[in-house]
Formats: C-alpha cells, sequence, structure tokens
C-alpha cells in the first residue's frame, strides 16, 4: 500500500471546491482519501467534540488523538470518561510527552514554571504539549483540526483543505472552517455531545488546569489563559495555536528549535 | 457531474497538467450547490474580517495612534493590529511589539529625497534594513509602535504614503520600470499609472474591497510587468496609430494560481481608470466574493464568469460597448539590467537594501526605479564606480539579478524556512559552478510559505519551503522544486516536480537539474521550454531525486 499525498496545486483547488460544503462532505472526501493514516486533533472543547460526533457516523475507526500533559484539570478527564461511554468503539490516542524531559523542565525550573516568564510558559508548553503533538503528526498523512475562521482574524483565511508545512507537509484538514461558535453549540445541543463541565463553570478556553481560568461576560476571551503575563507575543493569549503553526514560530523565535 | 477540478487549459495554462489520483477522488463528492447571491448578514456572519472593517473603518485607525500609543502596545486591542495593515503594518516576527512599514510607490519610481526619507527612516526608528519587493514597495523593519507618528510625519512630508499597501485595498499599482524611458516602448503609461494611484490609493471606496487587489499597467515592448499575475492589468498596445490598452484580468498566485485571461476590449487610455475602476466596482459589489476570503479575489469571479461574462459587466455597467481587441503575442519579459544610454539597471542581492545604501543613492541624485526583480534603475548617466562603492556593481550579474527571494526569515510570521539567505546559498552556488554568462536568463524564484511573495510558481526554477522530520524526528527545513512554469509566454503556473527537499540536498538537485538544461539546451532554448520537452524521469535522474508524486508508506 502506499498513498499518494496532495500538492499545493491540488491542495490550493480542492479548497475551493470544498467551499460552502458541509463538513461532513469534506470528512467523506478525507476518510475515504487517507485513512487509516489521518487522526482528529481535540483539546476536548466543542469543536473536537463536534468532529468526532461526525466522523464516528463515517468510519468509528478514525483515530481522535490529544496531548495529556500532565496538568490537564479534573473535568476534562471526566469528560474522556463520557466519550469513552457514549463512543464505544473510539479510538483514542492520548499521547504523553517524553517523561525524561519533563523530569529535567521540572528539576531545573520547577513545577510552576510557567508563571514566572513567557519563555518558561513557554517552554513548559513546548515540553508538555508540541513536542508530542509533533512527534504524532509525524506517523500522519493528514489531520482534522476544529480550526474556525471566527476564532480570529489571522485565522480568517483558513482553508478547508490545506498542506501543513509547519508538519512535514502533511495534509491539515479544517472542516469546520466556515462555521461560528453558535453553530459549534448549536451542533452540540442537537446532538446532546458530551461538552467539558468547565464551560459551565464560565470557561471559554480550555486547556491546562494552571493555565486557564474563567472569564466573566464581556471579559476578554484572552483574559482566561496567561493572564499574568506581560510581554507575551500579541495573538499568543489564546489563538496562536499548534494547530496553525503559530505556537512554534514564537517558539521558535523565542525559546529556539526542540529542546 | 462536478466541474472540472483542475483549471482548463486555454489561457490559464498549467503545461505539465495531467488528472491525477487526487482530482479523480475529488470529483466524487457532490456537486457544489447553486451560487445565490448571499445577504449581507450571510457575509457578516461568515466573515469576521467584513465584521472588522464595518465596525470601524481600518483607515481610520492612524487617527487613534496617539491614544494607542498611550495605552501601550500590551494594551492594542488585536483588532487593531489587524487595522493597522492598511496603512502598510505588519508584525515582524516575534509579535512582541515591533512592526514591518511596506511604503506604497506607484510604479516604483523614488526621487532622491524620497529615497533619503526612506533611508533616514529605517537607521532613525528602524535597524537600518530594508528590502525592495515585487511589487516595487521598499520594506522597513522593527518600527515601534510609539515611533510611527514620526514615521508617517517624515513619509508623507516626503510624498511618499503606505495607504493600502496591506489589507483589501488596491496595492501598489506595477509598471515598467524604464517607462518613458526606453526607445522601443509602445508609448509612457506614466501618466495614467500616476492617474490610477491618485485616484486609488487611501480612496475610502476602495479600500473596502473583497480581498486585496493587484494591479499593473505596462507599455513596454515586452509588458515586463508581469500583467499575467495581477488582477487586472492594463498591457499598452497600438491599435490604427492610436495609444490604449489591452485588459487581461483574474491572474493572481498565492494558494489557488491563476494566469490573467484577456478581457477582450480596447480600452483608450482616456478610459483606463474609468475601466479599471468599473471591474473593481463590480468584483466589490457582488456579495458573493464577500463571504469567504478563500475564493475572494477577483481570479475566483474570472472563474465563474469568463472573462466575457465580466466584459458584459462592465459595458452594462459604463452603458457602452467596447471594441473588441486581443492583445498580440508577448515577447520574453525584460529585467532592464546593465546600462543603457538612458538608465543604469543594477542588480540588488535578495533585494536587500540599508538605510545607508539608500541615503547613499539618494546623493548621487539620479531618479531610481525599483523593479519587480528586486532591483533598481538609476534614471541617466549614473556614475558606475559610486554604485559600486555602496555595495551596488552593476556587473553583479543576470542570475543574481533575476533571483528573488521573500521576506521570509526572519520577519515573516508565515514562513517556514529560510528565504533569502538560502536563495544566498543558490546563487553563490551556481555561480560557483557555472561560467560567468551561462546561466543569464534563469530565473530563481524562492518562497517560504505558500502565499508566493517570490512568485515560485512562475519562476523557471520555483522554491517553496516546506519540512520534513528526520530519522530521529527532528525538524528539518525542505523545499519542494516547482518546475515548468514561468513568465516567459505563454505564461505557465509551476508543478512541484520534486517533494520536500531537505535543505541540505536542494543544493545537488538544483546543480543537477541546471546542468542537465546547460548541457542539452538548444540554442537560445531557455530553461522552462528544456523542462517543457524532458520528461520527469529524465528530470529525475538529473536531480538525482525520485520524481513528482511522492509515495510512502501507508
Amino acid at each position: 500500500m502506499s498513498v499518494e499525498l496532495l500538492d499545493d496545486l491540488e491542495a490550493g483547488e480542492l479548497s475551493v471546491e470544498f467551499e460552502g460544503e458541509e463538513p461532513e462532505v469534506v470528512l467523506e472526501w478525507a476518510i475515504e482519501r487517507f485513512s487509516p493514516s489521518i487522526a482528529i486533533s481535540t483539546a476536548f472543547q466543542t469543536d473536537g467534540a463536534v468532529l468526532l460526533h461526525m466522523t464516528y457516523a463515517i468510519d468509528p475507526d478514525v483515530k481522535l488523538f490529544s496531548v495529556d500533559t500532565g496538568r490537564l484539570p479534573q473535568e476534562t478527564y471526566q469528560l474522556i470518561e463520557q466519550m469513552r461511554e457514549r463512543y464505544p468503539k473510539l479510538n483514542l490516542d492520548l499521547l504523553s510527552p517524553d517523561a525524561a524531559a519533563v523530569s529535567r523542565l521540572v528539576g531545573r525550573h520547577g513545577p510552576n514554571l510557567f508563571y514566572r516568564s513567557v519563555e518558561n510558559r513557554l517552554l513548559c508548553c513546548q515540553v508538555r504539549k508540541v513536542l508530542p503533538l509533533q512527534r504524532y503528526l509525524g506517523g500522519l498523512d493528514a489531520w482534522i483540526t476544529g480550526l474556525r475562521r471566527d476564532q480570529w482574524a489571522t485565522r480568517s483565511d483558513i482553508r478547508k483543505v490545506e498542506l501543513d508545512h509547519d508538519h512535514g507537509a502533511i495534509v491539515k484538514l479544517n472542516p469546520l472552517a466556515e462555521w461560528t461558535e453558535d453553530e459549534v453549540w448549536d451542533y452540540v445541543r442537537e446532538h446532546d455531545l458530551p461538552v467539558n463541565p468547565l464551560y459551565a463553570k464560565g470557561f471559554t478556553s480550555i486547556g491546562c488546569a494552571p493555565c486557564t481560568r474563567p472569564t466573566s461576560a464581556g471579559e476578554d476571551l484572552r483574559a482566561g489563559r496567561w493572564w499574568w503575563e506581560s510581554g507575551a507575543p500579541k495573538e499568543c493569549g489564546i489563538h496562536c495555536a499548534v494547530e496553525t503553526g503559530g505556537m512554534e514560530h514564537e517558539l521558535r523565535a523565542l525559546v529556539g528549535e526542540d529542546e | 457531474m462536478l466541474p472540472d477540478v483542475l483549471p482548463d487549459s486555454g489561457d490559464r495554462r498549467l503545461t505539465g497538467a495531467r488528472p491525477s489520483p487526487s482530482f479523480n477522488d475529488a470529483m466524487s463528492k457532490p456537486a457544489p450547490r447553486a451560487t445565490e447571491a448571499p445577504t449581507l448578514d450571510l457575509v457578516l456572519k461568515r466573515n469576521s474580517i467584513e465584521r472588522l472593517k464595518r465596525e470601524k473603518s481600518p483607515l481610520g485607525i492612524l487617527d487613534e495612534l496617539p491614544a494607542l500609543i498611550a495605552a501601550g502596545y500590551e494594551d492594542v486591542p488585536e483588532e487593531d493590529i489587524v487595522r493597522l495593515k492598511w496603512w502598510g503594518l505588519y508584525h515582524d516576527k516575534p509579535k512582541i511589539g515591533t512592526f514591518m512599514l511596506r511604503v506604497k510607490i506607484p510604479g516604483g519610481v523614488l526621487q532622491p529625497d524620497q529615497l533619503r526619507a526612506i533611508g533616514e527612516i529605517s537607521n532613525t526608528y528602524g535597524r537600518g534594513e530594508g528590502e525592495l519587493t515585487t511589487r516595487q514597495n521598499v520594506q522597513l523593519h522593527y518600527l515601534e509602535l510609539g515611533a510611527l507618528p514620526d514615521v508617517f510625519d517624515r513619509l508623507h512630508a516626503a510624498g511618499l504614503t503606505s495607504a493600502g499597501a496591506c489589507g483589501d485595498t488596491v496595492r501598489n499599482i506595477t509598471g515598467c520600470p524604464v517607462a518613458g524611458l526606453a526607445h522601443d516602448e509602445l508609448f509612457d503609461p506614466t501618466p495614467v499609472l500616476e492617474e490610477a494611484a491618485a485616484f486609488f490609493y487611501g480612496n475610502p471606496d476602495y479600500s473596502d474591497l473583497p480581498r486585496k487587489h493587484k494591479i499593473a499597467i505596462t507599455a513596454c515592448a515586452d509588458a515586463c510587468a508581469a500583467p499575467e499575475i495581477n488582477c487586472v492589468a492594463l498591457v499598452g498596445a497600438i491599435r490604427d496609430g492610436e495609444e490604449g490598452f489591452g485588459v487581461l484580468v483574474g491572474g493572481g498566485l498565492s494558494s489557488v494560481p491563476r494566469v490573467a485571461r484577456d478581457l477582450g476590449i480596447w480600452v483608450p487610455k482616456a478610459e483606463a481608470v474609468t475601466v479599471l475602476a468599473a471591474i473593481l466596482d463590480e468584483w466589490r459589489e457582488d456579495l458573493r466574493y464577500r463571504v469567504s476570503r478563500v475564493k475572494a479575489r477577483l481570479k475566483f469571479m474570472v472563474d465563474d464568469l469568463g472573462p466575457e461574462g465580466i466584459r458584459q459587466r462592465v459595458e452594462r455597467r459604463l452603458d457602452r460597448r467596447f471594441d473588441d481587441f486581443t492583445l498580440p503575442a508577448l515577447p520574453r519579459p525584460s529585467n532592464h539590467l546593465g546600462v543603457h544610454e538612458e538608465w543604469v539597471g543594477v542588480p540588488v542581492h535578495l533585494g536587500l537594501i540599508t538605510g545607508d545604501q539608500l541615503i547613499g543613492l539618494a546623493e548621487l541624485g539620479h531618479e531610481v526605479r525599483i523593479t519587480r526583480q528586486q532591483n533598481l534603475v538609476l534614471v541617466g548617466n549614473a556614475d558606475v564606480d559610486a554604485l559600486a562603492q555602496l555595495g551596488l556593481p552593476v556587473d553583479a550579474g543576470e542570475l543574481r539579478g533575476d533571483a528573488i527571494a521573500c521576506t521570509g526569515e526572519p520577519h515573516c510570521n508565515f514562513s517556514v524556512t529560510e528565504t533569502k539567505s538560502r536563495m544566498d546559498g543558490l546563487v553563490r552556488l551556481l555561480e560557483d559552478r557555472f561560467p560567468r554568462g551561462s546561466l543569464d536568463g534563469l530565473r530563481l524564484h524562492l518562497d517560504g510559505c505558500p502565499h508566493a511573495c517570490a512568485q515560485h510558481w512562475v519562476g523557471d526554477l520555483g522554491f517553496q519551503g516546506t519540512t520534513v522530520r528526520d530519522d530521529e524526528g527532528k525538524r528539518r527545513q525542505a523545499y519542494d522544486v516547482y518546475l515548468r512554469g514561468s513568465l516567459d509566454r505563454p505564461a505557465a503556473i509551476a508543478r512541484p516536480v520534486f517533494r520536500r527537499v531537505p535543505s541540505d540536498e536542494l543544493d545537488d538537485a538544483v546543480v543537477g537539474l541546471v546542468s542537465g538544461w546547460v548541457e542539452r539546451r538548444g540554442a537560445g532554448e531557455t530553461f522552462r521550454a528544456w523542462c517543457d520537452r524532458t520528461t520527469d524521469d529524465e528530470l529525475a535522474e538529473l536531480a538525482g531525486r525520485e520524481a513528482a508524486r511522492e509515495r510512502r508508506a501507508a
């Protein structure tokens, strides 16, 4: 078996063809094309729940993956258990950071290093999240993300089919690109999908427990993450992520290449 | 049955393209929905940039600069950072407080006092760096928020602007860098270019376009301004002794490249700006092109309606018929380098230019034009020795002059690889391996991402940055190698014939390919023509790599 990968010319044309199409159309095409070397990335927020639900109906064998940084809130683990009940054939890859790298990091800088400087926080993100994710992506031909255009201005141009040049030029699929936050929640309610209990407690963005907090109505969403920081790169408060390549670009500029 | 996802052959011309498995697979999905004109509500729901533009006009952000500075960079809302693009400002990398400024220079024409102003701004407020761009702009880096009011004061005092240099605007209007100088030009289109720039730059009606818009206006003998890759290009022609233009529409590169198509009309000089505006009006008022930024640029309207449909709309809007006119076949575009009677064309290696060099050029006292190939033209009889002393030797060579690399590392937030520095390596390698002058006419274009600022789709040898993981899982920089594209006529979009070539293996592949051309080319045969008649397998053997469609185990 061999898989022919897309090139940029093909990906560009496909991204135009898929405009206006429902997410399931993109997912069906992608699963047909790339299975079994395709997986859904999730941080256990609502986008991931929607993608899992859609994908599971098409092919329950498609993998769902996430990084267990070791610092996730208890509520997220509860949600994982709920998902396992809801989707009995759930094919979940829960990735762990490299134990030796975490030991070195914590030994050198302490367990709560991220509160002390932006560089420390980025270093922690790198060891606990970015590197495990990069390693995993290295074994895939395509990954599916929950990136949406309405999440932030720099996401306004994302395509449903892209080549991910930050990650070895594998294919990146963003089936929910056109959806709004409201449409995601409507879908969640309509299908009664399991969601992270933290949303009910005022969290708007869910990540590691020490670095995430609830925001109050009217407060900037960015206040929900790394709220103590000053001098952090713009957009990195919430909008620069591994999914966009943005976090790695900042990491390389401020911390350096892989540890 | 689906519409063919392959761009049709004809004018868009994907040389070497053939239906591939991926396209066939794509065809198994359902047909797209019929495209009814969407409502404004839908546009605003789907497109956050349309919301952002309506909440507050981006051009108005200049008046708010003092308040933003008083609040401090940390507290500038990210939405306002986006609006700053409309004044040519992008974040440098990392995004921690300094900006790139793109100065918009119609036709690339600069007077000595303007060169001096830009050089002094770079030295005073930046770090003395600058670069010439493929749209004949100058970009400066590392400007801090607090310096911007002074920067804009000095720019404006020198008669320069950055209004609409980025954002959903009419970008810098490009032209031939020897307009008004060359004996063989059809006529001097400079007055038309200036009229268009005066009308569009900073014009609020044309600063809320569905997306960026690129115009070229050229009347040199070989239409050197790359009209085929602009959204709209006015290409000079003479008809029955009258000076005027043919029109190309719908070109553009980025992630979905298109070669522009002939609109089929004759436009008298006096009506040139009217026609440009009418095309823009049809596009900007059609909400179909505001729902998704992925399908917003004019090229998609041309995809949908064809040049005939665009012509029909323009004629209806202006309530008149234009005469039929088809542009004649054009010769190979020139780079205008070298010492000529009326000008001196100077290669600028990698397009990099310092504040001191800009000031030094100003002192030579010549009008200067920036070229599409990131080089300079000095008007008149410039002192070649003085140029050499500025680090701008006129005899640096065609290969160097024609090579284009995007801004990339370390400034750009999109690039995944080195760009200008990697191009430097490639140029030096080829200069070292091949006799001087033997590679004249070979155009190397290198980009760090698919946005194609350095036009890798139409280089003779195009490179686009990407990454690979090595056996130990380490990230390595790599490049896709694009072949069979060119701005030689007819212009063609390249395909990535070699994929994910690790950066440290790129030299061998390039030397192999170029050697093949040098050894096997016919008299005057261009690299692109040679690639066109050479099979992928032959190219693969020369490059020492597996060709085209990479396979790997599932």
